[in-house]
Formats: C-alpha cells, sequence, structure tokens
C-alpha cells in the first residue's frame, strides 16, 4: 500500500502541480473586480453656471427652469449659483450700447478666464431675447426668455447630443463619426497638389499659410493636444475627374462640374502619395487640389444638375480630413501669368472643416437666439470648454472600454500573456480612470481632461501591445496531442489505485476476506 | 526657347530652395552586357523642408528628423555585381538588403533609435527590414565613412550602424514605394522609364536611397541634404535579343520628355568602346565630352532632355556581328567562397586581386552572423598565421543570439598579386524554432565590404565625395580614388533536422514510457496472495470459467 500511495503522491500532488505551473500563460494579477466595478463610478460632469439677474425672482425662475432641465442628463450636471447684479454692473450694463462693452463690463466685475464656468446675466437692452459670443457670457432680456436660454444652454454651451454621443455606447452620432478619435497629439499635414507644374505658375508660400492661419487656430487648442504643422507639395498627381463642360453666365461661359460621388478617388489618389502612415502620431489631411487650367473654374455637382453653390469649392471626408478644389482665374492661365490663390478664402474652408474634425461641432439655430459669428480664426471660449468636457467624457469611456473588452478577451482566450509592462499600464489605466471620474464630478475639468489623457493612453497601450499575441498562435490541439499519450496511461492504474488507498486509509480491509 | 523655359522654371521652384536633378549613365559592358544607371538628386537648401517639403519626399525626411539620422545609405539589390567582368558600379551594392546610418551625436540610445529606423524604413520600402536587431548589425570601424561633412572632434564610428540582409528579395513591391518618393513619380521624366516588367529582366538590379549633407558653401559652414535614389541595371543582349538595344527594348518604351520640375535632366552614354567595338548613336547626341581622369579617357555622349519633346528613344546600332573581346579585369577585384565538407567545420576564403603595378591599401570587414563562429586564430592570410601584409586589425567576437562576429582587416596589397584571406568557422545548431522556412534552401552569409584607394581611375565611374551630379566625374583626377565594394555572397547549409522527428520522438517515447509504467505499477502495488483450494467460486470466476470452458 505504501508503494501505491508514492505513486499517488509523486504523480498527483508533486507531479500535476508542478505541470501546471510549468505549463501557465503568464498573467500579472489584474484588478478585475475595479475594472467591472466602472459602471458605479460617477458618469457626470460638474460644471460652474452663474445667474446674474436683476432681481431676485428672475435668477430663482430661471434657475429652477435650468435645473429641470438638466435633471435628467446623465452626462452634465450645472452647478447653480444665482445671485443679483450689483447695483454698479446693472447700470453699466443697462447703459452701454454695444454687447461686447457689456461682456467687457461682466468681466470687469466677474473672472471669465477661469475654464468651465458660464455666466448668465440679464440685459434689458438687448434686441435678441437671448445673445452669446466667444466670451463666456451669455444675456437675456428678462425672465420671458427663459426657455430659449435653456435650449441655447443645451444645444450651444454644453453640446448635450454631442455629449451624449461620446458617451454612448454603439450608436455614433455624426459629430463622433467626424472627430478624430483622442490623442495627445496631432500631426497636421497641408498638401498642396498641383497636377501640371509646367502648365501653370502658382505662388503660394504653404509654410506661411499654415502657420498663420492654422497654427493660430491649434494654438488655441494647445491645453489640449499638442499639434505639428507640416506641408508638402505633391506634383503630377493626375486625378480624372471625369469632369463635364456646363454653359453658364459667366465672364468665361462655361465651367465644368464633377459628380459628387466621383470625389472619394481623389482621396484615394491623394492616400498613395501624400505618406500619412509614416508619422508617430495621427494625421490631419489638408490637401489643397490646384485644378488644372483646362478644367477650371471645377464645380462640385449633387447630381447632374444640382450644383454645389459655395464660394470654394471644398469637401471633408470624416476622420481623415478636408480637401479644397481651388481653380484658377481664366487670367492665371495664360503663359505669363503666375496665379496667387485666395489663401485666406482657402484656408478660412480649411478652418472650418478642422473644427469639427478636431471635435468643435457646427452649432444649430435656435429661433429668438443669436450667436454671433465668427470673426477671427481662434475657437469661442466656450466651445473650448464644452470640447474639453467632450474629450475628457470620451477618453474616460473609451479607455473604460477598452479595458472591459480586454478583460473579457482575457476570460474568452486563455492564453493571452499579461506581461509586467502591459499590467503596469492596465493597473494605472484603472487608477487615471477613477481619479478622472471623481475629478469630473468634482467639475475640475484640466486635471480630469489631463488624468482621462493618461488613462486612455495606458489603456491604448495595453490593448495594443504585441506582447498579448506571443502564445497566441499555439494551439490547445497540439498540447493534447503530445500530452495525451503519455498522461492517460500512466493516469489510469494510478486513479484506479485511489479507492483502494481511500479505504486502506480509513483502516478498513483492502481484501474482502474471501476464506469464511 | 527652350533655354529660357529652363532657366524660368528654376526661377520658380528655385524660391523653395530645393533642386531636382535628374540623369541616366548608360555604359556598354562589352562584350554581352549594358549597364545603366539612373540617378535623382533633391538637394533641400533649407533644414525647414523636413516640415515644409516641396521637392523632397516628406516620407523620407520625417524618418530622418525623427530619428536624427545624419546620413542615410539604404539599397536593396538582386544579382551579383561582377566586378572583374563588368569594372565598377557608379555605387555599389550588397546582394539583397543593406543599411547603414549614421545618427546625429546628440543620440543617447542608438541601438533603440537604429531598430526604430529599421522598422519604419521596412514599413516605407515593403522590405523585411525589420528583422535588423543586434544580433546582425555590426558597427564598422574602418572601412565606412560618412560621405557628407562632419564636424571634427565627432567620433563618427560610434554613431554608425550597418545590417545587411543577404536573403532578402528584391521586387516590384520594394520599386512601387521607391517611386512614390520622386517628384514626378512615374508619370513624367527619366522615372516614367522605370517599368517593372522590364527592369526585373535584368542580370542585376539595385535601387538605393541615399540620404547625406552636402557643402552649401566653400567653408561648408552651411549645409544641404541631398536625397539621391539610384537605380542600377545590368541587361544582358541575350535577353534583349541583340546587342543593338534601344530605350524601347531596355525599358519597353520611350522617354516622354524630362520631368517639368527637374534643374536637368540629362543622360550619358558611355561611348568609349566604340572604338573596338564600333557602333552608331541615334538620334545623335547634343554634344560629345571628353573626361580624362586619372590617366585614363572616357567619351561621354551628352543628351540634355528637355520637358516638351516627343518620345526619345535613344538606341545604339552595332556595325558588325558580334565580336569576342578580350576580357580585362580592372585593378582590384575579388572573389568569395566557402571552403569545407561534413557538418561540422568549415572555412571562408575571400580573395583579392591586385592588377595593378603598384601597391594598394584596402580595409576588408567580414561579418559572420552569430550561428557562425568563425575564430581569429584560425586566420590565416596567403596561408600565413602572422602575416607583414596585415597593418591593422579589428576583431569583434559575437555572441550566440546577441551580436554577429565582426572581423576588419586593413591589408596591403603587393602589386600583382593574388591574397587570399581564409578563417575557419564552426557549425551550430539552431533551436529548432529560429530555422527559416525551407531551412534545406541553405543559409546566407552576407558580403564583405571591400574599401580601397585605388591608384587609378581605370574602371571608375564614381562620382566624387564633393560632386553631386554626374558631371563632376568630368576631368576629376585625383590622387587616389575611394571605392566601397561588396563581395559575392555566400551560402553554407547548416545541420537542418527533420522537423517532424521532435513529435514523432514525444509520441514514441510517451508510448514506451505507458508501456513500462503499467506493469511497473502493477508489480510495485499488487500482492500476491494464496487462495485456498475449494473456496466457492464468485459470480465473475463463474463467467470466466464458462469462457474457457467454451474454448476448449
Amino acid at each position: 500500500m505504501w508503494a501505491s500511495a508514492s505513486f499517488v503522491g509523486v504523480l498527483i500532488i508533486i507531479g500535476l502541480p508542478l505541470w501546471w505551473k510549468t505549463t501557465e500563460v503568464y498573467r500579472v494579477t489584474l484588478p478585475y473586480d475595479q475594472i467591472s466595478a466602472f459602471d458605479q463610478l460617477p458618469r457626470t460632469i460638474s460644471t460652474d453656471l452663474k445667474i446674474l439677474a436683476n432681481d431676485e425672482a428672475t435668477a430663482s425662475e430661471l434657475a429652477a427652469l435650468i435645473e429641470v432641465a438638466f435633471e435628467d442628463s446623465n452626462t452634465i450636471k450645472p452647478k447653480i449659483h444665482k445671485a443679483v447684479l450689483s447695483d454698479e454692473l446693472h447700470h453699466a450694463l443697462e447703459s452701454v450700447a454695444d454687447e461686447h462693452d457689456a461682456v467687457d463690463e461682466v468681466a470687469a466685475a466677474y473672472n471669465l478666464t477661469a475654464h468651465n464656468c458660464f455666466y448668465v446675466v440679464q440685459r434689458r437692452p438687448l434686441f435678441q431675447q437671448v445673445w452669446l459670443a466667444g466670451e463666456r457670457v451669455m444675456f437675456f432680456r428678462d425672465s420671458e426668455d427663459a426657455p430659449i436660454v435653456v435650449e441655447a444652454l443645451q444645444k450651444w454651451v454644453y453640446q448635450m447630443s454631442v455629449l451624449d454621443g461620446g458617451r454612448a455606447d454603439n450608436a455614433a452620432d455624426s459629430a463622433r463619426r467626424t472627430r478624430l478619435p483622442p490623442s495627445a497629439g496631432y500631426h497636421v499635414v497641408l498638401s498642396v497638389v498641383h497636377p501640371t507644374p509646367d502648365k501653370l505658375k502658382v505662388n503660394f508660400d504653404a509654410k506661411e499659410a499654415v502657420e498663420d492661419y492654422i497654427g493660430s487656430f491649434v494654438d488655441e487648442l494647445s491645453i489640449l493636444h499638442n499639434f505639428t504643422l507640416k506641408s508638402q507639395w505633391l506634383y503630377l498627381l493626375n486625378f480624372d475627374f471625369q469632369a463635364r463642360e456646363m454653359k453658364d453666365n459667366s465672364d468665361s461661359g462655361r465651367h465644368y462640374s464633377v459628380r459628387r460621388d466621383r470625389l472619394h478617388r481623389l482621396l484615394t489618389a491623394l492616400e498613395e502619395r501624400a505618406a500619412t502612415h509614416v508619422a508617430a502620431l495621427p494625421t490631419v489631411n489638408l490637401a489643397m487640389y490646384l485644378v488644372p487650367c483646362r478644367m477650371a473654374p471645377l464645380v462640385i455637382y449633387h447630381d447632374v444638375a444640382k450644383p454645389v453653390l459655395a464660394p470654394v469649392q471644398a469637401f471633408m471626408s470624416p476622420k481623415w480630413g478636408g480637401v479644397v478644389l481651388a481653380s484658377p482665374e481664366e487670367v492665371d492661365c495664360t503663359p505669363q501669368a503666375v496665379w496667387h490663390p485666395n489663401t485666406r478664402l482657402i484656408m478660412g474652408t480649411f478652418l472650418a472643416q478642422l473644427r469639427p474634425l478636431l471635435g468643435i461641432p457646427d452649432t444649430a439655430f435656435i429661433s429668438g437666439a443669436f450667436l454671433e459669428p465668427l470673426r477671427s480664426v481662434s475657437p469661442r471660449r466656450w466651445e473650448l470648454d464644452a470640447l474639453l468636457r467632450l474629450r475628457t467624457l470620451e477618453q474616460i469611456t473609451t479607455a473604460q472600454r477598452t479595458l472591459q473588452s480586454l478583460a473579457q478577451l482575457l476570460g474568452e482566450i486563455s492564453n493571452i500573456v499579461i506581461n509586467d509592462e502591459v499590467g503596469a499600464s492596465i493597473n494605472s489605466a484603472v487608477e487615471n480612470i477613477q481619479k478622472a471620474s471623481v475629478l469630473a464630478a468634482e467639475g475640475d475639468i484640466i486635471a480630469a481632461y489631463e488624468t482621462s489623457k493618461r488613462a486612455y493612453l495606458a489603456a491604448e497601450t495595453a490593448f495594443m501591445d504585441p506582447s498579448l499575441l506571443a502564445l497566441l498562435y499555439f494551439p490547445d490541439d497540439q498540447k493534447y496531442a503530445i500530452y495525451i499519450p503519455l498522461f492517460l496511461p500512466i493516469m489510469f492504474p494510478v486513479v484506479l489505485s485511489l479507492k483502494n488507498l481511500l479505504l486502506w486509509f480509513r483502516g478498513k480491509p483492502v481484501h474482502k476476506d474471501k476464506t469464511d | 526657347m527652350a533655354v529660357l523655359l529652363i532657366i524660368f522654371m528654376t526661377a520658380v521652384f528655385g524660391a523653395f530652395g530645393d533642386d531636382f536633378i535628374e540623369e541616366i549613365f548608360i555604359k556598354p559592358l562589352p562584350p554581352t552586357h549594358l549597364y545603366s544607371y539612373f540617378q535623382f538628386i533633391t538637394l533641400i537648401n533649407n533644414n525647414d523642408s523636413f516640415v515644409h517639403s516641396n521637392l523632397s519626399p516628406r516620407s523620407i525626411g520625417e524618418v530622418i528628423s525623427r530619428f536624427k539620422v545624419e546620413e542615410l545609405h539604404l539599397t536593396l539589390t538582386e544579382g551579383q555585381w561582377r566586378h572583374n567582368q563588368w569594372g565598377y558600379p557608379v555605387v555599389d551594392a550588397a546582394p539583397g538588403a543593406e543599411l547603414y546610418a549614421w545618427f546625429d551625436p546628440e543620440v543617447e540610445d542608438i541601438d533603440a533609435e537604429w531598430r526604430k529606423l529599421s522598422a519604419t524604413l521596412s514599413g516605407l520600402f515593403c522590405a523585411s527590414l525589420n528583422f535588423i536587431d543586434s544580433f546582425n548589425t555590426i558597427t564598422p570601424q574602418m572601412a565606412l565613412w560618412p560621405t557628407g561633412p562632419v564636424k571634427s572632434n565627432v567620433n563618427v564610428t560610434s554613431l554608425l550602424r550597418y545590417a545587411s540582409l543577404p536573403r532578402e528579395i528584391v521586387c516590384t513591391e520594394n520599386l512601387t514605394p521607391w517611386k512614390k518618393l520622386l517628384p514626378c513619380e512615374s508619370s513624367r521624366g527619366f522615372s516614367a522609364l522605370l517599368n517593372s516588367r522590364m527592369i526585373h529582366n535584368t542580370n542585376y538590379h539595385s535601387i538605393g536611397v541615399h540620404v547625406r549633407k552636402v557643402c552649401a558653401s566653400e567653408d561648408c559652414t552651411e549645409t544641404k541634404l541631398e536625397i539621391k535614389q539610384t537605380v542600377a541595371l545590368v541587361y544582358d543582349y541575350k535577353i534583349i535579343g541583340s546587342n543593338n538595344w534601344s530605350f524601347i527594348k531596355l525599358f519597353g518604351h520611350g522617354l516622354p520628355g524630362a520631368c517639368p520640375l527637374a534643374t536637368t535632366s540629362t543622360i550619358y552614354i558611355d561611348i568609349t568602346s566604340n572604338v573596338t567595338f564600333p557602333f552608331q548613336l541615334s538620334p545623335p547626341p547634343d554634344k560629345i565630352v571628353s573626361s580624362h581622369r586619372g590617366g585614363s579617357v572616357t567619351n561621354l555622349a551628352v543628351y540634355n532632355i528637355e520637358t516638351d519633346v516627343e518620345m526619345i528613344n535613344v538606341g545604339v546600332k552595332h556595325n558588325s556581328k558580334e565580336k569576342l573581346g578580350v576580357n580585362v579585369p580592372p585593378p582590384l577585384h575579388f572573389n568569395r567562397y566557402v571552403l569545407g565538407y561534413g557538418k561540422e567545420f568549415g572555412g571562408i576564403v575571400t580573395e583579392l586581386i591586385n592588377n595593378y603595378w603598384t601597391a594598394i591599401d584596402v580595409v576588408v570587414l567580414e561579418n559572420a552572423p552569430w550561428w557562425l563562429p568563425i575564430q581569429l586564430s584560425s586566420l590565416r592570410i596567403n596561408s600565413e598565421a602572422e602575416s607583414k601584409l596585415v597593418k591593422s586589425q579589428y576583431y569583434s567576437p559575437g555572441r550566440s543570439r546577441q551580436k554577429p562576429y565582426h572581423l576588419e582587416l586593413l591589408l596591403t596589397l603587393p602589386p600583382r598579386s593574388t591574397t587570399t584571406i581564409t578563417i575557419d568557422f564552426e557549425f551550430v545548431f539552431l533551436k529548432w524554432q529560429e530555422y527559416p522556412p525551407d531551412a534545406n534552401h541553405g543559409f546566407y552569409i552576407g558580403s564583405a565590404i571591400v574599401t580601397a584607394n585605388l591608384p587609378t581611375a581605370k574602371n571608375y565611374t564614381s562620382i566624387p565625395v564633393s560632386g553631386i551630379s554626374y558631371n563632376s566625374t568630368f576631368n576629376a583626377s585625383q590622387p587616389w580614388y575611394p571605392a566601397v565594394f561588396r563581395t559575392n555572397g555566400a551560402m553554407v547549409s547548416l545541420p537542418t533536422p527533420d522537423f517532424s522527428m521532435p513529435y514523432n520522438v514525444i509520441c514514441l517515447a510517451c508510448t514506451v514510457v505507458a508501456l513500462a509504467f503499467g506493469p511497473l505499477h502493477n508489480i510495485c502495488t499488487k500482492e500476491l496472495l494464496l487462495k485456498p483450494i475449494g473456496t466457492p467460486l464468485s459470480l465473475t470466476q463463474k463467467v470466466l470459467n464458462f469462457f474457457k470452458r467454451k474454448k476448449e
């Protein structure tokens, strides 16, 4: 019996655990409980909203209305502070004629530079019911306009639908489909495409254009991302637009039409030459196609007979970039002429394309409310705040979802290795997600953004690490093919002897007394 | 009019500070081959052009600036340049892929940047350069020197990394991304001739990218960046069908004019051999230049190509039928082969032949992979262990799976002599995962590098270090002519196991163990008991007895 027990001892008690340990896939212990508990983290972002009215009643009424409107939101929670305007400021607001001077008056009394803090101020001598410009101040006339104030807050200032879209699980809204995924930085590359360098002389300083226009725009966004500005010229990239000559009433009496559904092929042709893939960071491509003289001016057509009526012919590809088709005038096509493209107009178009690509959505129309059109290249201050909130939320959500999918994959596929480095990035991602959620709920938006960015980057690094796949292609059936011939015949007698061994341990006779 | 146009174009594009030069150099290699060499040079005047590029390829600029590379040479080659028959090429290249680069002195971890650089270039050129790692990278000490200006107080050797992949197969997928780096791509200019169907139908083809700094001013305080893309092709008259060649025969179609962005577009045809093998050029060249370089005379027919011209089909018609000529080998040529039999020991032999009447100093770099350990103790030169020919020697032993073996010798080759360098190696067993697919094909050993300062310009076609375009070779006599050559590669067959063997062994061993284990277990655990006669039979025994009786 001792012999039997020693077989069992060697094979089952020592051998099996040893085999198990040596063939185990290396995995660092991961905080699965914390990953599955992400849903219990605070999900909202707090923001300060100050209501300044002429009297207590108006302020309270507006505050109550706003509170009701934002009650159901699970993304944003305004912390409303109401106050009555001081007599001095009240007087000043009533007396100044221009709205911008009124903004200056508010700025003198309150700090308008703080991120994530917005002011709704009453101002009686207002032509519109609600007025909003680039600063973090919105004016309204009186308490009757409260519903419009609420709508403007929801649609413009807090961009509720876009923010909800950043959180949504699968159905991506159009803003999300357009903007580039979050990243620590972006390359913005202006490609000037010149198909006929021998026939058309062009004077265009790509470097100056990109640094002047794009540079001053992205400088305002430097709090969010690092931007690298680049430009290149691509010559002799001939693209067959299948342009058709159309008669019109212009001086030349004709223009050329290109069908809208033809344009995506231009992107393919550009992608071949533009070297978008060599950069370390995601690239925003801005392509300026200098239309050859033989098909200028080129107009994009929705279908056979419906031209796009715009001063600049341009189109945008979501998550890729924008293209402007710049057509020379007839005088520029004479042999001696040198064409100076309208830099202001073209770069303005690129800026308009860059805004949704970087996450600033277009504003909807609200009747009764006036939104001052953009005068300079820089984005509005409250748009910047909205972008900060959106990116924070998006980064937290994406990081959470990445980790959850990784946890699910680890459960489903048993031979994924998690080495110490990947384990460290997962742990740091989890930690930063928790921190960022708390910071966002407290309303410290800058810190929340930075933390969420770290979480997002750590989660992506962990998920994309090539070491995860090291053992993925070693199939299970091969392991069994090797182990079965050894283990099955050996374990059979050993396992069968267990019964006798158990009886012997309990002190029962192993063999039945057959003598009688 | 045409000249005016060129000047005007230069003025327009010169404003960006970039210049683009395209050149073709064609040299018959009598009696049976034809060498054609293309070079496309982009000169970038201001350093901003990395970020804001005009004629230069942005992807190369991105790579150069990201990894802080000072000078870079990448060649992808198929076939073997035969120095003893063909003379010397303008740029020599090792068979397969070869990459070497000097990094900026500010780079902290050169090895890490080197790996990233090779991985990025691998993606850019669709080549397997991502297999470059520390186990096949060396730092040549004497054989390679930067071709651009360097600061005198910098130790350039420590900034250099060199690797070659002799197994790499070069094909169209490498040519297509290479062509995309050119400002005219393949639509216009000389690059339109590079039709992959035709140029891969050659005895030898090599494409390359060479990035270096060149002096912009006399005292070299300012530098510009030169990106040179090269193609070298050697056609065999047997493949073309006759020794009367033309662009249509070589490239499939004629030349559609120059690239409109190029400052100069020139074709040079070496007509020196016209004396021995008379031929006529059509169309007639714009001018004929006679270049005296180091005592040898080269006659070149020059064509200046303009943008708006009809198809140009430069061709040659020989007057007489094919003649056999006596092949006069160049002053220095070499040969390399593997010695030994069996699967235990072997040796590599490099023969260097000096035909010239003075001694030639050469540096020979042997680069053996870690699985081919070469022992310095077995080094013999002309069968002598201690040779007076060796002036200097550098040996860096390899380490298994980490570092290749690296031997450099500075030799003086005596006049009219053959010098044989022999070094022995042992065969190594690899781990089963380290064998490449089709392991029985054999293992490639990279070429040795031979760096020489040639005393004569005979057969020498390279551009001087300070020169940029091909016309800088005209009358460029120097005291000596620096050249870097690659010998032919070699192949060894390592001991290769039967790859299904491990599984068979496991199965067999397991079965034997299992068979042995059963009785062993029984003997150890079962007791033998005496059974008294006459005891009543149990049910099972009754059944067994029943069957036994049946049998009987």
